[in-house]
């Protein structure tokens, strides 16, 4: 479903480096690593907003680095993404940005439109809130929003950046609780950073870890939590002590 | 062995490449133009945007510019030939070939231009471009078109509108300064269809150039908002840059073809 092979890709410095990662079909994938390790750069890579230097980025076998615009936005039109910053479009309303992505892939019908976003409302608990703007919306609603954005096509593959980033423990848990339901329901493959740990744990079938921008780690959740790596094992048990 | 570029080969390659990317924006600009789907309404909030909010800013700034050139013009020409019979003939001339269309298109740079690259800007550092992107939008389509049509538009009649301003203002100066009546002011007599030709020309060119130089500088914002500031203001210095070149070809041009 999504095979990346030895990525690079640079800014002022390297930020992805010769980073190798499969995700098998149905997967939920957790990627984790301090910050600036490269984690959002390989995820915006993932979607195509992004280009790498060098190597490849298959998704659903399309090697996405080298389509144009208009043969990549057929390959995004399959992808869902939640944002770190949210990235909800302030004019308009909660309800239309939930919307946005339904009218730009061709749905027309009106009550369908309201019936999924009504749904997607209903799964992120946020009923009612419809007619409000990003604007008068908390942090944690913005989020929330951001996620019911992301799965109302139900998309093949979603991605989500630091999708509990933000919230209270408890919304937390029922964010991760939703997502993973959704990717269970819907047979999608997510890929999935995020800083919360013990809860993103809770979640995956798989882990990666990125350090420096390099994917240092790459199995399963069980592998993960007993790793023996020095760094997988301080970041995984967030211990103070150790080489990170 | 890796080879060192030069600071010379470095400006020349970042010259290139931003003007691949310009060129980038103006051909999906037109592509989206004939191409696109526009929502309800929204060409229209563009013209309120870009017309009716410059509408005071340009025709306060033309008329005092058209005060201060027929101030300036009639005392000179009183120094060669005490006449002025010619003086709003030769300033009507001038106001429609170039400084009507030109002076106006440079305030509209530093309004509408910085506008749209703020705006623009201010969501590409939110991630809301790479947000529509993900929706199945191009962002020009989305965000550079509504305003280039709008601006085109618009352009034209603030143009018209400012210049009328300004000529009136001139006018005015005129009767007051240096006792001409206005009947002999509004003299039509050197004006001709080369004048007018070129300085539409003027208008519809600076109306497409702000908002896709704009565009452009808001679409490849960098970093937050130290980069949103510098986005507008090469908004700014590069639309009036722009205007500045367009003013050249056109003039050039309208020489050769009317003269």
């Amino acid at each position: 479903m999504i095979e990346v092979t030895n990525v690079w890709k640079r800014f002022a410095a390297p930020v992805l480096r010769d980073v190798t990662l499969r995700v098998p079909q149905g997967c939920l994938y957790g990627l984790i690593g301090p910050g600036a390790a490269g984690k959002s750069v390989l995820l915006k890579c993932l979607a195509g907003l992004l280009r790498p230097e060098r190597g490849s980025v298959r998704v659903f076998g399309e090697a996405i680095e080298s389509l144009d615009e208009v043969s990549l936005q057929a390959v995004r039109n399959r992808v869902g993404m939640l944002f770190q910053n949210n990235a909800l479009f302030d004019h308009l309303t909660v309800a239309e940005n939930i919307a946005f992505p339904l009218r730009r892939r061709g749905v027309t019908d009106e009550a369908e439109i309201a019936e999924r976003v009504a749904d997607r409302l209903r799964a992120v608990s946020l009923p009612g809130f419809e007619q409000r703007l990003p604007g008068g919306l908390s942090g944690g609603q913005k989020k929330r929003v951001g996620v019911a954005r992301a799965t109302v096509t139900r998309a093949d593959v979603v991605l989500y950046d630091e999708p509990a980033a933000g919230l209270d423990p408890v919304t937390s848990q029922k964010i991760f609780d939703l997502l993973r339901r959704e990717q269970q329901e819907a047979g999608a493959t997510v890929v999935m950073v995020s800083s919360d740990i013990d809860r993103l744990l809770t979640v995956t079938d798989r882990v990666g870890m990125m350090l420096d921008g390099a994917l240092i780690f790459d199995g399963t959740t069980a592998e993960a939590q007993g790793s023996l790596h020095p760094v997988v094992k301080q970041f995984v048990h967030g211990e103070v002590d150790g080489p990170l | 062995m890796e080879r060192i570029e030069g600071p010379l080969e470095a400006a020349a390659r970042a010259v290139l490449s931003d003007a691949r990317e310009l060129q980038g924006v103006f051909l999906r600009t037109l592509y989206w133009t004939a191409r696109g789907r526009r929502e309800p309404g929204e060409v229209a909030r563009q013209c309120y945007e870009v017309g009716y909010r410059s509408a005071f800013f340009l025709s306060v700034t033309m008329g005092f510019i058209g005060m201060i050139l027929v101030f300036q013009s009639g005392l000179q020409l009183l120094r060669v030939v005490p006449d002025l019979s010619q003086l709003g003939a030769t300033f009507l001339e001038l106001l429609v070939r170039d400084l009507g269309p030109t002076i106006s298109a440079m305030m509209l740079a530093t309004r509408v231009g910085a506008g749209i690259a703020a705006e623009i800007g201010s969501m590409v550092v939110t991630e809301q471009v790479d947000a529509l992107r993900m929706c199945g939008v191009d962002p020009v389509d989305h965000l550079v078109v509504p305003r280039f049509m709008a601006s085109m538009v618009m352009t034209v009649v603030l143009v018209m509108f400012s210049g009328l301003v300004s000529f009136a203002a001139g006018g005015a100066t005129a009767w007051f300064v240096f006792d001409v009546q206005p009947l002999t002011y509004a003299n039509f007599s050197l004006l001709d269809r080369g004048d007018l030709i070129t300085g539409l020309a003027k208008c519809v060119a600076y109306g497409a150039a702000i908002p896709i130089v704009s565009g452009w500088c808001g679409l490849t914002t960098r970093g937050g908002s130290e980069g949103v500031g510098s986005a507008t203001t090469s908004a700014v210095v590069n639309s009036s840059l722009a205007v500045i070149m367009l003013d050249l070809v056109i003039s050039g041009v309208g020489f050769v073809v009317f003269v």
